[in-house]
């Protein structure tokens, strides 16, 4: 039998990495145009 | 181009043809070809649904976008996320779990054939043509940039992906898609890499000169109906656009219902919600860093070969006379950019260097207006499209070129290799199968999808070849899509409703129509973002007071998924 494919990671936890993903990536964007626009 | 650029493309295009030829397994029956017998693991399905909503578009006109205006356009994707999760817990559970092929087949099932039927003829009529100009876009590049027959440029997009749908179906468009995916951010990461060591500033000397410029301006947040790109028109118009796009448009369900399980395909909408906003803003940050790139370096005075060959044919003097201010403008401008690199803090550096770019501008725009009398209109010429094209083809080097090139291909391919499928399955499943030939065997419903493929292809390719000529026609076609899209939306969340009716629905979905050309005529200021939420409000809103008006007759008992349907 061929190996089992990876199962997806739980709901709620992805849920919670990807508002992090976001909120990091929002942050770097906000610091991008506040430190480097005069 | 150096010839080594085009065996990457051509090795590339190789690849995929050959490997979809391959992936004709497990396409012997209706469920395998159009919905790969439901059994693709949620990355392939993610990397899919982010294949065929990122098309040429994004790779050459976004990255343009960012060149000219910045990192604003980011400000569209930020409501994808919040419909993404949103879409996970409402419309993926149920369309999963009904078991479809389509998502217009749900609308039967809980409503009536005929706004199913409606919604099908909805999503033909704009998707067939907008697979057209999915492949005209880049198609019209190549033809300027490389100086082929636009016919030829079509075909070589076009013949492969139609190739390789027809044979392999929903198999071979997904695993396509997956490696277009990595050869999209492989070529994306490397040509922001080349910018960065080509640019001969430092990269936070080169931050200031782009911001100075106001490029790195990512965030706007006026309140205005009118300004397309906002934060807000993007969180809340962005999330109604995205929560249509994915939830009721077949090229994305498609792609979702082709998952194992509905964990599985609700996970794959998440790897879009990770991904989508970093890699938009690493696509624009291409176009920032060839804006600075050409503080240091001189631009051509037009990005577009056909425009500076027409305008030195037509009005040599005037050509000459751009060219030498130009050239002053531009020297004076890189002067500013070297001072202002030095001491990013000095507000006289700042000004000085906001004054010359201006002054560039300014030249840019008489030379666009100048090219587009030369081409006999009153309208100036856009060249926003042929920046990257120019930067890849003159300053990339060997090999990464041509990863660009193939990526940019790829982009095209994925995007109509998905619309192509879900084209077919439409036509098959929602037409076909339901009004011509209800009874047929299942190997029958196979070779007409095939044939729906390839009928689609054939359409799409003569579209795009004569897309320049189809313009105001194509244009007519979108903005018809953009009274639907939303509307459509409001149907799929009228039937999550437990009172909702099949005549409160196709009500619902004419006025929804109504109200969105009401505000396009009425109000044309209104950005676009804003139609979206309109629609599916007013769906809402009337199809539950028809709904209610009708009373407990009529289509009670039409299929309504329960919680335990939803989750299975």
């Amino acid at each position: 039998m061929p190996d089992a494919p990876p199962a997806p990671p739980p709901f709620r936890r992805t849920l919670t990495r990807v508002l992090l993903v976001q909120l990091a990536a929002l942050a770097a964007l906000a610091w991008l145009q506040r430190a480097f626009t005069p | 181009m150096h010839w080594l650029n085009w065996v990457v493309v051509v090795a590339y295009l190789g690849y995929v043809g050959v490997d979809g030829l391959r992936r004709t397994r497990g396409t012997r029956d209706l469920e395998g070809y159009l919905l790969a017998g439901r059994s693709l693991p949620w990355w392939a399905v993610g990397l899919s649904v982010m294949a065929t909503q990122l098309s040429a578009v994004t790779m050459i006109g976004t990255t343009g976008q960012g060149a000219v205006d910045g990192l604003r356009f980011v400000q569209f994707y930020f409501g994808l996320p919040l419909a993404m999760v949103i879409l996970g817990v409402t419309l993926v559970p149920f369309l999963h779990g009904a078991r479809v092929y389509t998502a217009y087949e749900y609308l039967e099932r809980r409503f009536d054939a005929r706004t199913r039927t409606l919604t099908a003829l909805l999503f033909l009529l704009s998707r067939g043509m907008s697979c057209g100009t999915i492949i005209a876009a880049p198609a019209v590049v190549f033809a300027a940039v490389f100086g082929w027959p636009l016919p030829w440029c079509v075909a070589l997009i076009g013949v492969p992906t139609v190739l390789y749908t027809i044979v392999g179906g929903v198999q071979a468009v997904t695993w396509a898609d997956v490696k277009q995916m990595v050869l999209i951010v492989v070529a994306v990461t490397g040509v922001v890499a080349v910018l960065l060591w080509r640019i001969p500033a430092s990269p936070a000397e080169a931050l200031h000169v782009a911001g100075a410029a106001g490029r790195l301006r990512a965030f706007d947040f006026t309140p205005s109906l009118t300004n397309t790109y906002t934060f807000w028109s993007g969180l809340i118009g962005g999330a109604f656009l995205m929560l249509s796009y994915f939830g009721t448009d077949q090229s994305q369900v498609q792609r979702y219902l082709a998952a194992r399980s509905v964990g599985e395909a609700r996970t794959s909408l998440l790897v879009s919600a990770y991904w989508k906003i970093p890699l938009q803003a690493a696509i624009l940050m291409i176009g920032v860093l060839v804006f600075v790139f050409y503080q240091f370096r001189e631009p051509p005075l037009y990005f577009n070969p056909a425009d500076d060959a027409r305008v030195r044919a037509a009005a040599p003097a005037e050509y000459s006379a751009l060219g030498t201010r130009y050239d002053a403008a531009w020297r004076a401008r890189r002067d500013a950019a070297v001072a202002l690199a030095r001491v990013p803090e000095a507000p006289d550096a700042v000004a000085a260097f906001r004054t010359r770019d201006s002054a560039v501008t300014a030249v840019r725009t008489d030379a666009l207006a100048a090219a587009g009398r030369a081409a006999g209109s009153d309208k100036p010429a856009k060249d926003v499209n042929y920046i990257i094209p120019h930067v890849v083809t003159r300053e990339l080097p060997i090999g990464l070129a041509g990863l660009f090139i193939a990526g940019v291909m790829a982009a095209a391919m994925a995007a109509v290799a998905a619309e192509l499928n879900s084209l077919a399955a439409a036509s098959v499943i929602d037409l076909y199968r339901r009004w011509v030939r209800p009874e047929a065997p299942d190997a029958h419903y196979l070779g007409a999808s095939r044939v729906a493929t390839a009928a689609w292809g054939v359409f799409a390719c003569v579209v795009a070849t004569y897309a320049a000529t189809l313009g105001s026609l194509i244009e007519v076609v979108n903005r018809f899509g953009s009274f639907f899209y939303g509307s459509i939306l409001g149907v799929f969340f009228l039937a999550m409703l437990p009172r909702a009716r099949a005549a409160g629905a196709f009500a619902g979905l004419l006025a929804g129509m109504a109200a969105v050309a009401a505000v396009n005529f009425g109000a044309p200021g209104v950005s676009f973002l804003w139609h979206n939420v309109v629609g599916t409000v007013t769906v809402l809103a009337v199809g539950s007071l028809v709904s209610l008006a009708g009373g407990r007759g009529g289509d009670v008992g039409a299929d309504r998924p329960t919680a335990g349907q939803a989750a299975g």
